[in-house]
């Protein structure tokens, strides 16, 4: 008995000695020489793998760091912001200019009221398939799907379809502006744009190339290409290109003239503080103030 | 034995209801709108402007590159505008909108019902007469045909196939122009086989059509009795399966030979054209008649007898006006479909306009096209069963719901016809073709970005 | 009409779903449960009651409340599970052996998986088999019940015949008529009781192009080929083939349990080495196993290897000779 315990051990020894041997060979044949500073900077960043920086993940955007290194310009963690790349920076021990903090901005208002739906779409709910099959379930062929690409490509949550609306909404305290979900539109209508002061904005909501006519009776909401905005903006800020005004948040000094002006209110302002409440305007009024602070 | 295709397949109802609808002449309406993309490339370019005068068959687009088409005004009259119109898709394409005054022909055009017979002898002077006239493959792709015609150097063509399978459910033009301009189609397949060189030519038609099987051997036995160059046509039966009509089952049915992974059916020695096709070439060259006409068929299970029908339209036809003049769209339709109910395309937009490849306005009812819900995957493999690829749909549409475009491209998710056998079957209802059609595009783009490189 | 429908093509699809596949399956088990029930009267009534009730209610009360997914009692795999794993078990088992049996069935081998589709083992099988590892005296208490016919047919009372043969040989199942076996006289499990009845159901199966034939045929030849050899080498130690493919609940095994879509191989090819692993297996476990009965056990190994031979195993693809 005594001597089969004994045995057993014995063996057992031999063999896992024998093959710790055969692990330590094949480890260190195989050893893969890395940049030590690659660790280090991965222990920096956030780890949500989440790709909104261009790579395949974190790791993969520590090792860019590393290579571009000393110039980080083409760096920059949406997730950790500024204050991730400083970090990044001290690691490698570089300086980094600070990027103006940018959030995801859904650029449609084609709600169920301001833009009826004209057919029924019956596939797979999947923005990528109803595009490609056809122009989709309202006379507008520029805007919003419905079917939630973007909230399925956030990972962090931050993008929710609201069922009123049938449309997006971007939870501004959780979107890390990693665009994925600008990426998964396959109608460009997400767009990040700078948060603005005081997490001010004003954009304009369509992306709707039709001629005014057109768009406009496809959705009540639609930028008709009028160019009122642009004549009204001080700041020349504003340019209309296929019958669709862009604001260039650069220039846009948040007086909110535009707003103003809009005959359809596609161009929204949102988080401004409440003063008075607002003129109403001649056309159908939209709720331009989405939130307050 | 009657011969099929190797691999798969599927045996849908057949639903040939409008069979016994004559081909009846619709009437032209007071505007029509054409549409400068009718054929797979590129769209074409407008040379007319508003205000101009044109006649029926007088060339209003031309081709804008290699692989495109001329487009010829269906109508005379004036042109009221050149501009952006919703297609049947809802996407704007540029159409050219003509009022209709009279119907005045251009010069040179034979309209006589006279069978002409003598096939010319340049095959130069065919083929330009057939891309002059805008002839595109009208089995469902709008390839440009005269491009199919002139195999690339080094290839030549063993076996013309002439697709008469119409494996589509419901649809029944094929089968009405087959029984009505029999021997037309077979003067258009001798002039085509005499282009690809003198290669013999077969047309293969289901075995559900047995009066189309009569009427074109007929055809066949009194040209070949009666007039040169009809040697080496014959009619082959073929066993009724889905997608018999796919070029490349086709292929594998006629001739017992597989096209290659991404390869060109004229790569094994096949060139194959629909008989719609044969019956444009017969009018483009025989008749200096363009493409500016094709039948459709009117059908649908929620349609009465008396309201089914095959009609001889002209393109640019608004789809609303046809099914107007054929009785209205009827109460029961959810869904109406332009070409077969297994590779056609939904209407979003009754506004739209025929095209040369128009084939059919089909109804379905709720009941019949609504898809199940989604529910787990149980692995029956009646996906790969059915798939005529040799695919495993249930295989790649895991990968391409977790973008694993390596694997998808492994196992040959760009050999996917999307004739639509994989979603049809599955018990499960999942999208299965949706899903793999997409990644069947993302990985075609992955392989040239590669051959370019 | 109110607004037009738009859907990617196809725009027909079968009428075949999941639920009616099952139903299909249901039905094709119609036959030997009616002949078990005749047979043992009311305690494999019994027996089968618990057990797809049992199945059903676990499989909506997980699905309901633990996975919180859409429940899928409506598409009657769990009634399929309830009475593959009834007709595994001799018909005297107690009824709450049976419902621990329905527990591990449902609960362990399908639900922990992720529910229908998912589980890499028939979940009828793992129930027969822990309760064959648990409860071993139940299991093979092969004492025949009074039926509500045929009462005096307790020839075999007491031992199945492949226990019959690893205890006492060849010599042993000298007695046993083929021909009884065949309607209705095999001892053993309830579901093995007729071999008519389980071709009856295959039949039935393949005509509904419910299952393809290639998993089941190559387990029956496997089997056949296997002791055909060794019995012609030595028909005193080994038992005859029509003996093996009658016996041991392997129809019942290679007709419904093997070709299980969720745990078989997806290619034909795939099918057939599936269905060759579980033969082989079969008759290793029959000749030299510890075991009288090895069906059970070779499905569950061969299960093991399903992804593995769906990794190796591709259907032919088109124009890639």
């Amino acid at each position: 008995m005594t001597q089969t315990i004994i045995w057993t051990i014995a063996i057992l020894t031999i063999l896992g000695a024998a093959l710790a041997v055969v692990l330590y060979v094949v480890a260190e044949k195989f050893k893969v020489e890395e940049d030590p500073r690659i660790d280090e900077v991965e222990k920096v960043l956030p780890g949500a793998n989440c790709g909104g920086c261009g790579q395949a993940g974190c790791r993969a955007f520590a090792q860019h760091c590393v290579e571009s290194s000393p110039n980080l310009d083409s760096c920059f963690c949406p997730v950790g912001g500024n204050e991730g790349m400083q970090k990044v920076a001290a690691v490698l021990g570089v300086e980094v200019a600070a990027k103006e903090p940018q959030v995801a901005v859904v650029r449609c208002n084609g709600t169920c009221e301001n833009r009826p739906r004209t057919n029924e779409y019956g596939g797979y709910q999947s923005c990528r398939v109803k595009a490609t099959l056809y122009s989709g379930d309202t006379g507008c062929s520029f805007g919003c799907l419905g079917c939630g690409d973007c909230v399925a490509a956030c990972q962090f949550g931050a993008i929710s379809m609201d069922p009123t609306t049938g449309l997006p909404v971007v939870d501004e305290e959780k979107c890390t502006a990693c665009g994925a979900c600008v990426k998964a539109c396959p109608k460009n209508i997400i767009e990040l744009r700078n948060k603005g002061r005081r997490n001010m904005r004003v954009f304009v909501s369509c992306v709707n190339k039709d001629k005014g006519a057109v768009a406009r009776k496809a959705c009540k909401a639609a930028c008709i290409g009028c160019g009122k905005c642009a004549k009204v903006c001080s700041f020349d800020a504003i340019t209309v290109e296929n019958n669709i005004a862009y604001i260039d948040f650069t220039k846009c000094k948040l007086c909110k003239k535009c707003v103003a002006e809009c005959p359809t209110g596609a161009i929204h302002a949102v988080n401004f503080p409440v003063i008075k409440p607002k003129p109403a305007a001649e056309a159908p009024a939209q709720p331009v103030e989405k939130k307050e602070e | 034995m009657m011969k099929t295709f190797s691999i798969g397949g599927i045996h849908p109802s057949d639903s040939k209801i409008s069979k016994d609808c004559k081909i009846e002449v619709l009437p032209v309406p007071s505007k029509v709108f054409i549409s400068v993309a009718q054929h797979l490339g590129a769209p074409a370019t407008p040379i007319v402007k508003a205000g101009d005068q044109v006649k029926v068959g007088q060339v209003i687009a031309e081709p804008a590159g290699f692989i495109s088409a001329y487009v010829h005004s269906s109508v005379s009259g004036t042109v009221k505008s050149v501009g952006p119109r919703k297609d049947l898709a809802g996407n704007n394409m540029t159409h050219i909108e003509i009022d209709v005054e009279g119907d005045e022909w251009v010069e040179g055009v034979d309209l006589t019902d006279t069978l002409v017979t003598a096939i010319p002898e340049d095959n130069k002077a065919i083929l330009e007469k057939i891309k002059m006239c805008g002839v595109v493959g009208l089995g469902g792709a709008t390839f440009p045909a005269h491009v199919k015609l002139c195999p690339p150097p080094g290839k030549k063509a063993d076996c013309l196939i002439l697709n008469g399978a119409e494996c589509e459910p419901y649809l029944t033009s094929d089968y009405r122009i087959m029984l009505e301009r029999s021997k037309e189609i077979v003067v258009g397949a001798a002039i085509m086989k005499q282009v690809l060189g003198g290669c013999p030519a077969v047309i293969g038609i289901e075995e559900n059509k047995p009066e189309a099987i009569k009427a074109m051997t007929a055809a066949v036995a009194e040209l070949q009795a009666s007039a040169k160059g009809y040697e080496g046509i014959s009619v082959m039966t073929l066993k009724k399966k889905y997608p018999q009509g796919g070029e490349k089952q086709l292929i594998d049915a006629v001739m017992g030979r597989q096209v290659k992974s991404m390869g060109l059916p004229i790569d094994v020695g096949a060139v194959v054209q629909n008989v719609a096709t044969s019956l444009a070439v017969y009018e483009a060259v025989q008749k200096n008649i363009p493409l500016i006409t094709n039948v459709m068929t009117i059908t649908g299970d929620c349609l009465p007898m008396e309201k089914q029908h095959n009609y001889k339209f002209r393109i640019g036809m608004p789809l609303s006006y046809i099914a107007e003049y054929a009785g209205g769209i009827p109460e029961a339709a959810a869904k109406v479909i332009s070409g077969g109910p297994m590779m056609g395309k939904a209407i979003a937009n009754m506004d739209a306009t025929t095209v040369k490849g128009s084939s059919s306005l089909l109804y379905l009812t709720a009941e019949q096209t609504v898809r199940g819900v989604e529910s787990a995957c149980i692995r029956c493999g009646k996906c790969a069963e059915a798939c005529p690829m040799g695919l495993e749909p249930f295989l790649l549409q895991k990968y391409a719901r977790n973008n694993m475009m390596d694997e998808l491209e492994d196992n040959a998710v760009q050999d996917c016809i999307e004739c639509g056998c994989c979603l049809y079957s599955c018990p499960a209802n999942i999208p299965l073709l949706d899903i793999i059609r997409l990644a069947k595009g993302d990985v075609i783009k992955i392989i040239r970005g590669r051959g370019q490189r | 009409m109110d607004k037009l429908l738009v859907s990617p093509s196809p725009h027909l699809h079968t009428k075949t779903s999941t639920k009616s596949l099952m139903r299909d399956v249901v039905i094709a088990l119609l036959p030997a449960v009616v002949v078990s029930v005749l047979f043992y009267g009311w305690s494999e009534l019994l027996v089968l009651g618990v057990s797809v009730a049992s199945c059903v209610l676990l499989e909506y009360l997980i699905t309901r409340y633990m996975l919180k997914k859409p429940c899928t009692v409506g598409d009657y795999s769990a009634v399929v599970t309830g009475i593959l794993l009834a007709l595994n078990l001799p018909a005297t088992t107690p009824w709450w052996v049976v419902f621990i049996g329905a527990v591990v069935a449902i609960g362990v081998a399908k639900m922990t998986f992720g529910g229908l589709g998912q589980n890499l083992f028939n979940p009828a099988i793992v129930g027969r088999v822990f309760l064959l590892i648990s409860f071993p005296t139940y299991m093979t208490d092969w004492t025949r019940p009074q039926g509500f016919v045929g009462g005096g047919l307790d020839a075999l009372s007491g031992a199945t015949p492949l226990g019959l043969a690893k205890e006492g040989g060849v010599a042993a199942i000298e007695s046993l008529d083929y021909m009884d076996m065949l309607f209705y006289n095999i001892g053993g499990s309830a579901g093995e009781l007729s071999a008519l009845a389980l071709i009856a159901g295959f039949i039935y199966l393949l005509a509904r192009r419910v299952i393809r034939p290639y998993i089941t045929l190559s387990i029956l030849a496997t089997v056949a080929i296997f002791s055909g050899i060794f019995w012609a080498i030595n028909p005193a130690e080994y038992t005859d083939p029509v003996f093996n493919l009658l016996t041991g609940g392997l129809l019942l095994g290679s007709i419904f349990m093997a070709t299980d879509y969720v745990t078989s191989p997806m290619s034909n090819w795939g099918g057939v080495i599936f269905g060759v692993g579980i033969g082989i297996i079969t008759m290793l476990i029959r000749y030299f196993g510890a075991y009288p009965e090895g069906v059970s056990f070779a499905i569950l190994i061969m299960n093991s290897v399903v992804p593995l031979i769906n990794k190796v195993c591709h259907a032919k693809k088109y124009g890639r000779a």
